[in-house]
């Protein structure tokens, strides 16, 4: 357990000696703030372009913003903070496995899981703190200037969200354990999502693919109830834990 | 008692077979060298030891224990020191010190005391910045600093001063007499003098096998065999006793060693009497561990 928490330690060290952690709180703190800004700003925005939509035949009546603007922008604005996440941890192994750093360690006797385990727990706690920091944000703002009450099942869609990103982890995990550099990583993860996301074009699998739970609109707009979701997350879940524990295997017979 | 023992170790890579059935073993408080060319397999080896390659065939004990590739228990007993040792670049050597004594399960206290000591015996003991700055001959310290954290049993150090200039080299052959009382130190190198300096013990590794095994001072007088130096006045002369005589080994631009063992001394001076040849010096010389390695790779 004492070579473990030294492994999260050096990790959490390199996140912020390196300048990751300023780069993703920054990040999420943005697109907090980014929601509401943009649902805040339409109005304005669709004022200063009536003249030339006019011009082109549409006309502008008067829009009234609520919380659901905010949130829909959230959705929007999730998958590209959960892309540079994964762009910016992409060599978290790799980088390693290149320079060599991880030599000493294992043969100072270091059981390997350990190394799988503390990265996982690195990358699963500044998800979740960057996710959750930016839906604060975005929830603190709308409660301000409009009334959170407007969007349904609010609470189950984010974690929804939240959830796809831990998947997505567990298989950045697995295929840094499998590739030698970060391009196979990004293509290995982005691959993989972009399979199953195709997968879940046909109807009658839809419901049981973990990209689902990206559709966190439905659930706020009350389109899907969140009934239909409780089969995709224990799917998700499940998926999640293989990817992990497939990794650690990987790894063990790895050459460094 | 052995501290390793390797047995028939074999490993290819692809087409090329590294090792070929290397036998070797390494008998506790000595200081082994390890000696090869480049691309022998000195790495490979070392680094299957260390449960960093698996071995294709063969057995390997480390202290009694046998080595497992993957999940190396057997690395509890070994410091390791590569040839380019890699640390974290953000952390400090301070920090890099305490993190390993960590990982290796050293109790507080006695982790702090020991980075403390370690870092004052290989002179980073005031030393505050990262070790992105480093230099190589600082990393090489830091390296050996590492390795010797958590008291090993064998500290297997591959080429630790090859890439060191002799004030480096100095540093790290001294620390490694140092250490001897409580270790055993494996080291491979291709730098002759700094085994002859140092080493009790020494294997010659050549085409995937041990072609010569045991402590210094035996195989000096085991494979003991008159050597001679010539030294002619002239070019020509050079060439004509290499011509007669081919396993004259040129060593300068006029100087030439044969041995016994290939040619008589009469036989030779009977030669260079006939050919009237004008010889500068004729020297008998004391076997080197040069003339040895050239022995066992020659052929």
């Amino acid at each position: 357990m004492k070579s473990l928490i030294a492994c999260m330690k050096k990790e959490i060290m390199e996140q912020f000696r390196s300048g990751k952690l300023m780069i993703l709180g920054i990040l999420f703190v943005l697109f907090g703030i980014m929601n509401p800004a943009v649902a805040k700003m339409t109005p304005w925005l669709l004022e200063t372009l009536s003249d030339s939509l006019s011009q082109s035949g549409m006309n502008v009546t008067s829009v009234t913003v609520t919380a659901m603007h905010s949130w829909v922008q959230f959705f929007k604005n999730i998958p590209m903070a959960l892309i540079a996440f994964v762009l910016l941890e992409s060599n978290l192994f790799t980088k390693e496995y290149q320079i060599g750093t991880l030599v000493l360690s294992l043969t100072k006797g270091l059981e390997r899981y350990k190394v799988v385990v503390s990265k996982t727990v690195v990358l699963t706690l500044l998800w979740t703190l960057g996710y959750w920091i930016c839906f604060a944000i975005t929830y603190g703002y709308n409660a301000y200037f409009w009334d959170n009450a407007a969007a349904q099942n609010l609470i189950c869609s984010v974690i929804c969200w939240w959830l796809f990103g831990l998947w997505v982890i567990a298989l950045t995990v697995l295929f840094s354990t499998i590739a030698k550099s970060n391009t196979g990583v990004l293509i290995g993860t982005g691959g993989s999502v972009l399979a199953i996301y195709c997968i879940g074009l046909f109807p009658k699998v839809k419901s049981y693919v973990p990209t689902l739970l990206m559709d966190g609109n439905s659930l706020i707009y009350g389109i899907r109830d969140v009934q239909t979701y409780s089969s995709v997350i224990i799917i998700t879940v499940v998926c999640s834990v293989v990817c992990f524990a497939t990794s650690i295997p990987i790894f063990n017979k790895k050459t460094i | 008692m052995d501290m390793l023992q390797i047995t028939g170790l074999h490993k290819r890579f692809g087409d090329k077979e590294v090792l070929k059935g290397l036998d070797l073993v390494v008998p506790e408080h000595s200081i082994f060298g390890f000696i090869g060319k480049n691309g022998s397999g000195k790495t490979t080896t070392m680094k299957t030891v260390l449960g960093l390659l698996a071995a294709d065939a063969g057995v390997m004990m480390v202290n009694g224990e046998k080595v497992v590739y993957g999940q190396t228990a057997t690395n509890r007993f070994i410091g390791y020191l590569p040839d380019v040792p890699e640390f974290y670049p953000f952390m400090t050597a301070q920090e890099y010190l305490r993190f390993c004594g960590e990982i290796t399960g050293l109790k507080k206290s006695e982790n702090e005391q020991r980075c403390k000591e370690l870092l004052t015996l290989v002179g980073l003991g005031d030393e505050t910045h990262r070790i992105k700055g480093f230099s190589r001959g600082m990393k090489q310290r830091l390296g050996i600093a590492q390795a010797l954290l958590n008291r090993p049993k064998l500290l297997i150090c591959d080429e630790p001063t090859s890439a060191l200039d002799p004030v480096g080299r100095k540093e790290i052959l001294d620390i490694l007499i140092a250490v001897r009382e409580h270790t055993t130190v494996v080291f491979s190198t291709h730098i002759l003098s700094d085994v002859e300096r140092i080493c009790t013990d020494v294997a010659f590794l050549d085409h995937g096998v041990i072609g010569m095994q045991g402590t210094l001072s035996d195989i000096k007088t085991k494979y003991r065999s008159e050597e001679y130096l010539l030294e002619t006045e002239h070019d020509t002369d050079l060439l004509m006793l290499q011509q007669a005589f081919p396993n004259l080994r040129q060593t300068g631009k006029h100087q030439m060693i044969f041995c016994e063992r290939d040619y008589t001394m009469f036989e030779v001076l009977r030669f260079v009497a006939d050919q009237k040849i004008l010889l500068v010096k004729m020297e008998r010389t004391e076997p080197t561990l040069e003339s040895l390695f050239m022995e066992v790779t020659r052929n």
